[in-house]
């Protein structure tokens, strides 16, 4: 039990971990996932790094939308950019997974500043449309520039390989997946530290005050489109590497949806809110589907109407979670953080 | 807090029985199903997935394999990649099948590096792609009947030996739609023409479920070929296509390939179904004298006694249990057990088997698919037979 909280300097003040507690669990929970993969099976390891591919992407959506204030309904997108960099680059150029992950990201960058661009015109819903248009643009594009994007057939892309060894299981995917996930993470928490990411939320909170502080508005909402771009396009590049092969259905305009979804479950504008968003919305279908699975073999009938149910439950939980903490799984967590802060002596 | 615990009381007890139900069949051959039970695929996944579950529940009935039992386990994937993978990456994990149905050729697609290295397990699916019948590539995968190549290869032979007037090279138009499952088979179908002397005087492209044709539909009246067929469509833009060549007063025959010969095709056309033509590797739920046919007919009196049609996409279900089943038999014959290597070894080994007249006679002779169909055509909102089995490799 924690019964003070003081600080003697401003950097323990401004630090990310602030209590011996918070330390303590954060050891564990790096330790929890250093020891995840010895003891899961591939089926897990397989939905961990799928997790940690949306971890990624949904911290790059709610830098966007969640600190910047700017919609965007072509995040899947920006992924898929990131993808195809990658597929391309490795089955083209034969450069290897080190490089090709960067590169995914700049490019998805440079693509995310040119859609934001209209950003200096346009805000709220109208921005939300020309991303909208962006989505729609990138893939007719994936579809239809088959030379290079291999059209519908998509892409091939080979295993991932460091230094001579090779990361073909998901096993080892996982060592790749992770810390980089944890990278992004960090990067994002820290971000909000910064002169940059006080001016997304300046400017999320009211643009014209933020201009009046002297922040250039277009400057930094395109530096929001490249952040949230460069971690779309990561998350692309680990996903192809992840399922071995790239396709425009994998990237259709309700993957921008779920994006936004995650944020929007996981709490607007927090990075924890992300990763729980991007959790929630992977795995819980998975859960639901393993619940359903053990009344396998009961009554194929009852089976019949039991699946197609699955996806009305989960989008039931998605109102449920929203209408009982509109502000997110974060929320909820800070409060169960808060109940458990003086337990067991809550009075 | 006390109902909390008796909720939870009730759904540990749950698990532990049904757990151990799933251990008591332990001793059986273990088929695992990627279906896409929801999502847009729903309309044919249902059906195959109750096609390949009532086929492995026949060959139970029979005995199985010398007394051993096959165990179908399925799972829904929602026609979703992800999902569907994860789902095969789980049951593999659960069950160590040795044999594995996927739900769309983007699966197999992903899966086949995996497969062929590490998974080693025989993997039937609903697609009829070229690349995953492609033995050297990949030697665990089969495709249930001919693919889309050989369903148009089948095609051709037929117009090449019924031409529209005698002495005449007949003339075919291609119309498919601008994806993979519409353009996989139109490199093959334009050598396969050129080959069998039939002229390809046009190919028209179009989106899938495209409403305004009329382009395609003016082109193809310049051209008025003896036949077009269809590839890539499940239902529109065909009935439009063959009202707007009526009033343009066209003479084409209209042909379609499996997913194009279904019954609710042929609802939909109604009096335009009449002389609509195409090639289905099975035979259809009518088709009473067909021996297997009446198997199918009697089972489904038996458990589903509501059942009054079965669709094409349940027949493709069944064969691919049959193929399955045909697999793990000639195993045993041989003596060796019955592991995923051992079953991809028999594949090529099926020669001259007889389907009891449901899908020809299958060998599995230079790639990982059967090459044989039936051509059909529309008669009174039925498919009835317009030749006998055509089989490319022979």
């Amino acid at each position: 039990m924690r019964i003070g909280d003081y600080k003697e300097s401003y950097s323990a003040d401004e630090a990310v971990f602030r209590t011996g507690t918070v330390r303590v669990w954060m050891l564990l929970l790096f330790v929890a996932m250093a020891v995840f993969p010895f003891w899961a099976g591939p089926y897990l390891l397989y939905m961990a790094n799928l997790t940690g591919v949306a971890i990624i992407a949904a911290v790059g959506l709610n830098i966007l939308t969640g600190a910047a204030g700017q919609i965007s309904l072509g995040h899947a997108a920006f992924v898929g950019i990131g993808a195809y960099t990658a597929a391309i680059l490795t089955t083209r150029l034969g450069l290897p997974f080190l490089i090709c992950l960067p590169l995914s990201g700049i490019s998805a960058a440079f693509f995310g500043m040119i859609v934001g661009a209209p950003s200096m015109r346009m805000k709220g819903l109208y921005l939300c449309i020309a991303t909208l248009a962006a989505q729609m643009i990138f893939e007719f594009i994936f579809v239809h520039w088959t030379s290079v994007t291999g059209g519908i057939r998509g892409i091939n892309v080979p295993t991932a390989s460091i230094f001579g060894i090779s990361f073909d299981t998901e096993f080892k995917m996982y060592f790749i997946t992770v810390p980089i996930m944890v990278i992004a993470v960090s990067a994002a928490r820290n971000l909000f530290r910064t002169r940059v990411g006080r001016a997304f939320i300046a400017i999320r909170d009211r643009d014209i005050s933020a201009e009046l502080m002297g922040i250039n508005l277009f400057q930094y909402k395109l530096y929001a489109f490249a952040t949230s771009s460069f971690f779309a396009g990561v998350a692309g590049c680990l996903q192809v590497y992840i399922l071995k092969i790239v396709t425009p259905e994998h990237f259709p305009l309700h993957e921008s949806v779920r994006y936004l979804a995650m944020i929007i479950v996981g709490g607007l504008g927090s990075v924890l809110g992300s990763i729980f968003g991007a959790i929630f919305m992977t795995c819980v279908p998975e859960a639901l589907q393993s619940l359903l699975s053990l009344f396998q073999g009961i009554d194929d009938k009852i089976m019949s109407y039991l699946y197609p149910l699955q996806t009305v439950v989960f989008g039931m939980l998605i109102v449920v979670f929203l209408v009982f903490e509109p502000h997110g799984l974060a929320e909820m967590w800070r409060r169960l953080k808060d109940y458990f802060r003086l337990w067991p002596f809550e009075h | 807090m006390k109902s909390l615990r008796v909720t939870l009381g009730v759904m540990l007890s749950l698990c532990l029985v049904l757990g151990a139900g799933a251990a008591l069949a332990a001793d059986t051959i273990k088929i695992t199903a990627q279906q896409p039970l929801t999502g847009r695929f729903a309309f044919a996944g249902k059906h195959i997935h109750q096609g390949l579950a009532d086929s492995i529940a026949y060959a139970n009935e029979q005995g199985g394999v010398d007394g051993q039992k096959f165990e179908y386990i399925y799972e829904d994937t929602g026609y979703d990649l992800k999902r569907a993978v994860a789902s095969f990456k789980k049951m593999v994990a659960k069950y160590s099948p040795v044999m594995n149905y996927g739900e769309s050729t983007g699966e197999g697609k992903a899966l086949a590096p995996e497969i062929n290295s590490r998974y080693h397990l025989v993997y039937g699916s609903t697609s009829f792609s070229q690349e995953l019948a492609d033995r050297a590539k990949n030697p665990y995968f089969f495709v249930s009947g001919p693919t889309y190549a050989q369903q148009f290869g089948i095609l051709l032979k037929y117009i090449a030996a019924h031409p529209k007037t005698k002495g005449k090279t007949p003339t075919v138009a291609f119309f498919h739609s601008d994806t993979e499952f519409g353009r996989d088979p139109i490199p093959y179908a334009r050598e396969m023409a050129k080959k069998l002397g039939v002229k390809v005087v046009a190919e028209e492209v179009t989106a899938v479920g495209a409403v305004d044709i009329t382009s395609q539909l003016l082109d193809l009246k310049r051209h008025n070929p003896d036949y077009c067929i269809f590839q890539g469509y499940v239902v529109p833009p065909i009935p439009s296509v063959i009202r707007g060549a009526k009033d343009f007063g066209l003479t084409t025959t209209f042909m379609g390939t499996f997913w194009t010969m279904s019954k609710m095709l042929l609802d939909k056309l109604g009096a335009d179904g009449e002389g609509y033509m195409g090639v289905m590797p099975y035979a259809y739920w009518y088709h009473t004298d067909v021996p297997m046919i009446k198997i199918i007919q009697d089972f489904n009196k038996r458990h589903h006694p509501d059942v009054k049609y079965r669709p094409n996409s349940y027949m493709q279900g069944w064969f691919t249990g049959m193929v399955y089943v045909k697999l793990a038999k000639m195993c045993k014959a041989k003596g060796l057990p019955i592991t995923g290597p051992n079953l991809k070894n028999m594949i090529p080994q099926v020669k001259d088997w007889d389907t009891k007249g449901f899908a020809g006679t299958v060998s599995f002779k230079h790639s990982n698919a059967t090459a044989v169909g039936k051509v059909y055509i529309g008669k009174g909102g039925k498919f009835m037979p317009a030749s006998d089995w055509i089989y490319l490799d022979k």
